[in-house]
């Protein structure tokens, strides 16, 4: 199985030397290893975590949740040891040795950033929530209509069919809609809705003339086997690592396929500490290795690198190299990296009661998925006070145990009417786009070292006016929604939204026509080096409102065709 | 991010769901740790308080459930010094209650007796509860204004400690999941549509 035995280093140039090398191994680095290998490179991925194997290492996947000593709650030992995951939704006591090591890694918060990050083999992918939607030119257009930062430098068309490869593999689940600024794809059958969301999504459409549409997320969970994946047992313990691979992850999807090449190489515990440049080519040779358990320096060498250690950190290794030309590292000439981080801002909607429905109700399947709301604000006719706009995840369900019961505090009648489903409650919380801000940026600290000695980065990035704008409208247009439809004790919350807390951070290194203006040539190229690719998050120019990894996914097939294709004729 | 999760927050947000989502917004708590020494009595006591909230009936209660020492559990590896010691003293003060109304301990009372303590101690827990919320919301608000600023908490009622880490515990356990409740390990599909009538039971995850 995937890297189970890597190839070690050995001191001899030759034995580091491949036509391609991978820095991550999260869903972009997966996707990039797959393609260069299928198309007949050599390549190695370079992790700078643990190996973390398919099946074998998802520990708790099949645990009941009495297994757990503490039901899945974390202990006061992990909470001093992960003070960063605890400000949010992600510390649960199955997954908690998948995040980083905070006290082993560190950062600087010139501002508030929660950066969720996982050291292990497949990254994030592993972890993440499976969203997966297309963006549309309204997205693509966006920068260039509203005169904000650059326009982006390739629009829909030329993307729309890397979404088609990508889908067709990762394997999506989803409705077809016919939604201009949701653009469909190619999807496994939908999972369904409940009762009472159908009945919403009917209301919804009533209410708002056709205008507000409410359907099934598109999902990265399968609903029919593919490649030799089983679908979706309806567990919902997804982050946990699925035993049937029912959902996309570098370990039950890209890494079995560029395994099967023979082309690949997996080494753990790998920190890039940076990219070796050669400036009489003006090429990358390669890429400097410090292994994080023997502190030991190895060099490999390659004709191609993909970077795709996530955006905060692909820019951390490319602020590390090629110091001795460019100050701020390979790919500063615009001034450009490390700036115009974005992220979605969530954290803020509404929820309330269904009366009604009591005489239905679930199997006992739980979907790894609820509804999507998508967007409307700032489309068509439709105008607001600030720009862009946002979409909206949520679901409906019967309460359960935790509920209070009226009259009942103690003993056997309580306990009776705790075993049964309580009122259907329906809630929704908002995605919003963040535009992207010069001004929000990471730079290294000189200050702060990590476990190994190596700089550490600052976050200095926050949301602005046309954010905090928007949250209210997130939330009064939800809590409108659900009184239209006839919910009832409609609350709503904003828990503010610190950067970094949507785990969709993004920016970093933008893509462009103007190497003046951006880090990276419209198929993911650094300007300064274009036999580096850089194809995580960093390469976006603007957020949109939707989940990004489908994106990443396409950009990052298209790069690798694109650079094979160069590299065939020895343009790089 | 993890859908179930993100619908906890949703419930959350309600304020109708405390318990169990409670702990899963403030996760366990930070500080030092240690304050804490269950003896086999503790357990044991802690036992009756949680069958006496959730009493055998046409399934186990939360005694078969183990639930004094998942209390135990609980309290050493994730409350505060201030719960732990809240907690701890909560056992003597109930039971000290008891021998106030009954003459006689916890231990020592008949079921009547205890469900009459305990809906007692559980009304004035749930009213002090009520009102150290609305303060710290004011004082949560107020603090909000002020980067950084954090605020002093005022202790939980061991009562309520109690009655949760008893709901979580017994729903969360075997004999609560899949006897009182219903529980499938791998459903393998879902059906969001299918006709319920009152009495059937709910679903354990």
């Amino acid at each position: 199985m995937p890297g189970n035995q890597p190839n070690i280093a050995t001191k001899a140039t030759e034995a580091n030397t491949y036509d391609a090398i991978v820095i991550g191994s999260g869903i972009s680095g997966g996707w990039a290893a797959k393609e260069l290998t299928e198309k007949g490179l050599k390549t190695i991925m370079l992790e700078r975590g643990r190996n973390f194997e398919h099946i074998k290492d998802y520990k708790t996947a099949q645990w009941d949740p009495w297994d757990f000593p503490h039901r899945g709650r974390t202990t006061e030992a992990q909470r001093k040891a992960y003070p960063v995951i605890h400000r949010g939704w992600a510390a649960n006591e199955a997954v908690m040795d998948y995040w980083a090591n905070e006290q082993d890694c560190p950062y600087t918060e010139i501002k508030p950033f929660t950066w969720w990050r996982s050291y292990q083999l497949g990254g994030r992918s592993i972890l993440w929530g499976r969203q997966s939607y297309r963006w549309s030119d309204f997205d693509f257009e966006a920068n260039a209509k509203d005169g904000i930062a650059i326009d982006w430098p390739v629009r829909y068309k030329e993307i729309a069919p890397w979404y088609d490869y990508v889908e067709k593999f990762a394997g999506i689940s989803g409705s077809l809609e016919g939604l201009p600024q949701l653009p469909d794809g190619q999807y496994l059958p939908p999972i369904p809705l409940n009762c009472v969301e159908k009945e919403v999504a009917a209301r919804l459409k009533k209410q708002y003339n056709n205008q507000r549409h409410l359907f099934i997320g598109r999902v990265a969970n399968i609903t029919k086997p593919i490649q030799s994946r089983t679908n979706c047992q309806f567990r919902n313990r997804c982050w946990e690592g699925c035993p049937f691979g029912g959902y996309f992850s570098t370990q039950s999807s890209t890494l079995p396929a560029a395994i099967a090449t023979d082309k690949l190489t997996v080494r753990p515990f790998s920190i890039v500490t940076r990219i070796i440049y050669d400036k009489n080519t003006q090429k990358a040779t390669g890429v400097e290795v410090l292994d994080a358990e023997t502190n030991q320096s190895y060099t490999y060498y390659a004709k191609i690198v993909f970077l795709n250690a996530s955006a905060l950190n692909s820019a951390w290794v490319l602020m590390n190299s090629a110091t001795d030309i460019w100050p701020d590292g390979l790919g500063s000439s615009s001034g450009e990296l490390g700036h115009n981080i974005m992220d979605h801002h969530y954290n803020c909607g509404a929820s309330g009661i269904m009366p009604g429905f009591e005489d239905v109700y679930y199997d006992g399947g739980r979907r790894p998925t609820g509804f999507y709301i998508p967007r409307f604000a700032n489309l068509f006719n439709d105008k607001r006070n600030y720009l862009r706009g946002f979409g909206y995840q949520g679901g409906a369900s019967r309460e359960g145990w935790s509920r209070e019961v009226a009259e009942l505090n103690i003993g056997a009648n309580f306990k009776e009417a705790l075993t049964q489903p309580g009122t259907w409650t329906i809630g929704a919380t908002a995605f919003g786009e963040i535009l992207p801000y010069h001004e929000n940026k990471i730079t290294l600290d000189p200050n702060k070292k990590d476990k190994w000695g190596l700089p550490v980065l600052a976050m200095d990035a926050e949301i602005k006016d046309n954010e905090k704008a928007m949250r209210k409208d997130m939330v009064n247009e939800m809590a409108q929604m659900l009184t239209a439809v006839g919910a009832t004790q409609v609350t709503t919350w904003d828990n503010g939204h610190a950067m970094g807390h949507g785990i969709h951070e993004m920016g970093t290194a933008r893509m462009g026509t103007d190497p003046k203006t951006s880090v990276l040539n419209k198929y993911n190229q650094v300007w300064d080096a274009k036999n580096v690719f850089v194809t995580d998050g960093s390469f976006m120019v603007s957020a949109a409102c939707v989940n990004p990894s489908l994106t990443y996914m396409a950009f990052t097939a298209r790069a690798v065709n694109h650079a094979v294709d160069e590299l065939k004729k020895n343009n790089i | 991010m993890d859908r179930r999760e993100l619908l906890k927050m949703v419930a959350l947000a309600t304020g109708g769901v405390m318990i169990g989502g409670e702990f899963l917004l403030s996760g366990c708590k930070n500080e030092k740790s240690g304050a804490v020494a269950f003896k086999p009595d503790d357990i044991a006591f802690l036992d009756e308080v949680g069958e006496t909230i959730i009493p055998t009936t046409s399934s186990p209660g939360a005694k078969a459930a183990g639930i004094g020492n998942f209390m135990k559990v609980m309290v050493t590896d994730c409350y505060t010094e201030p719960d732990q010691k809240v907690f701890m003293e909560g056992i003597r003060q109930l039971n000290e209650f008891c021998k106030k109304k009954n003459g006689i301990g916890f231990m020592q009372a008949t079921p009547q007796q205890r469900t009459a303590l305990l809906e007692k101690i559980d009304a004035e827990a749930k009213a002090y509860q009520k009102e150290k919320n609305e303060k710290e919301a004011k004082l949560k608000e107020e603090a909000a204004k002020e980067r950084n600023k954090t605020i002093a908490l005022s202790p939980n009622h061991y009562f309520t400690m109690m009655k949760q880490l008893t709901l979580f515990g017994y729903f969360t356990s075997k004999p609560g999941a899949t006897q009182a409740l219903r529980y499938v390990a791998v459903p393998g599909h879902y059906d969001g549509c299918m006709p319920y009538k009152k009495g059937d039971k709910a679903w354990a995850t």
